[in-house]
């Protein structure tokens, strides 16, 4: 992924609240922190909260039928095994998706269930359901269809769904529920935003190699639920805790960053942050809007700090360090100076004018 | 006898327990609250006030999982107001532990250790 990554999953999901998108292994530990993360993230939403146990039971579903689904391809290449998780929130409608590779010949099965999972009423649903839970499977692989007849009764809605094809013998199984705060689903029309809105963002993550994109409030609070996943996350991929404490402390700064200096949105710190990987190693961009009068000062800054050696850096930092502690100057710059000394490349970053008053500052380190 | 400055510690906040009367002085954990100076600056004032009447030695101990810059900042303003004790001849020595995988924060007691002028021991552990 590259600078302009940014700006473009911003502009797609400009009207969100909050969104979530995550590409990546789906185990029980990422999972918990998912569902968590989506918890805090609609009950910081004034009218959401009343759906939280609805879309935290939704969610656990939806990961129950990745996982399950995903035990058929452990034996694949490891990359092959991506699955994607979405949660996203604009007015009052919470939407949730997701998508998991199936084996092509299973394919004309999983439709058979959607099918009459989506033609049964309220009613019919309960029936089926108790049957299953009788006679035990509909599906071949235990339990799958009962995960989504309970998807289809709580939601109280149609399951959305897609297959897009992976490869010979894969195709990416996609489904999507929308939730309403005032529960009236029938009135949710899909036009708001198709399963095929889904498909295309993950195909963009796979493409740049992105494994989360979150954008939502950047204040403190907002920000701790997402460092732990990516901790979560860090954990996993590496050894040495050295690289990773790096890249969790690139995070910290640039969202802290964030809170403190962008252009607030009805009292939110509104940012996006893209957490990717790449050859030379893990990709951190992120985005905001900020003051267009605050434009300068910051572009001088990140290029002064781009044009200094190493030692000029050294010394810029031990000066800043030992500066007595002035609340008005915000800790002068202390940590994009530290961030500089701690990357191997310079700060790739862009401002983006949106109109009179605001521009989309984005930044790109490769740490 | 000052009472004792005491911090159960939490997420983004350190564990901070500066207990004169045992003669221990005990900070670790992390440490990333956005509004770090509020954090610090309590701590950093009861530094001030307790050193009218410090004890002979201060021993220090440092065991930090992550901080962030600010937070930097802050623990370099607490680590030079203990210093100042020193001016009465008092002593004050800093213990540094650090985890041998863990550049992060070696590194960062080794910034410390280079412009701070107490004993400042780098401990792996």
């Amino acid at each position: 992924m590259d600078l302009n990554t940014t700006f473009w999953f911003f502009e797609k999901i400009k009207d969100d609240n909050l969104c979530l998108l995550y590409n990546g292994l789906i185990s029980d530990d990422i999972t918990n922190k998912l569902i968590e993360l989506s918890e805090y993230n609609i009950n910081n939403i004034e009218g959401l909260s009343k759906m939280r146990k609805k879309a935290s039971f939704l969610m656990a579903e939806c990961f129950q039928n990745i996982i399950r689904h995903g035990e058929m391809v452990t034996d694949l290449e490891k990359h092959m095994n991506n699955s994607f998780f979405l949660t996203r929130n604009w007015n009052d409608i919470y939407c949730i998706a997701s998508g998991n590779l199936v084996l092509k010949k299973n394919i004309h099965t999983i439709e058979a269930q959607m099918e009459v999972v989506n033609n049964l009423n309220k009613d019919e649903l309960k029936d089926l359901y108790l049957q299953v839970l009788e006679h035990n499977e509909i599906s071949g692989k235990g339990g799958a269809g009962l995960g989504l007849i309970e998807m289809a009764r709580k939601s109280g809605q149609k399951l959305q769904f897609e297959f897009e094809d992976y490869n010979k013998s894969f195709s990416y199984f996609y489904n999507q529920i929308l939730l309403r705060a005032d529960e009236a689903p029938e009135a949710l029309s899909i036009s708001h935003s198709p399963i095929s809105d889904a498909v295309y963002l993950h195909k963009k993550m796979q493409e740049k190699n992105i494994l989360v994109v979150q954008k939502g409030d950047f204040a403190q609070e907002s920000i701790l639920p997402v460092l732990k996943i990516i901790d979560n996350n860090l954990k996993n991929v590496f050894e040495s805790s050295s690289s990773k404490k790096r890249i969790f402390h690139v995070i910290v700064e640039l969202l802290q960053n964030i809170s403190k200096h962008c252009c607030k949105n009805q009292k939110i710190s509104e940012g996006i942050i893209l957490l990717g990987q790449s050859k030379k190693g893990y990709i951190i961009n992120t985005g905001n809007y900020i003051e267009n009068s605050k434009v300068d000062a910051l572009r001088d800054h990140l290029n002064k700090l781009n044009s200094m050696s190493k030692e000029e850096l050294k010394s810029l930092y031990f000066s800043k360090l030992k500066e007595r502690y002035v609340p008005e100057n915000n800790g002068a710059g202390i940590g994009l100076i530290d961030l500089a000394r701690k990357i191997a490349s310079p700060f790739v970053f862009d401002f983006h004018p949106i109109d009179n008053q605001k521009s989309f500052f984005s930044i790109h380190i490769v740490a | 006898m000052e009472k004792q400055f005491y911090f159960p510690g939490s997420e983004d906040k350190p564990k901070i327990n500066f207990d004169p009367k045992n003669n221990v002085f005990e900070i670790m954990g992390n440490s990333y609250p956005e509004e770090s100076p509020k954090f610090y600056i309590p701590l950093i004032n009861w530094v001030t006030e307790y050193s009218n009447y410090a004890n002979d030695k201060t021993h220090v101990v440092c065991k930090f999982e992550y901080f962030n810059s600010l937070s930097a900042k802050l623990l370099y303003e607490l680590f030079f107001e203990l210093q100042k004790i020193t001016e009465s001849g008092k002593k004050v020595s800093i213990s540094w532990y650090y985890d041998p995988n863990d550049h992060f924060i070696l590194e960062k007691g080794q910034e410390y250790k280079n412009v701070l002028e107490i004993p400042f021991d780098l401990i792996s552990y």
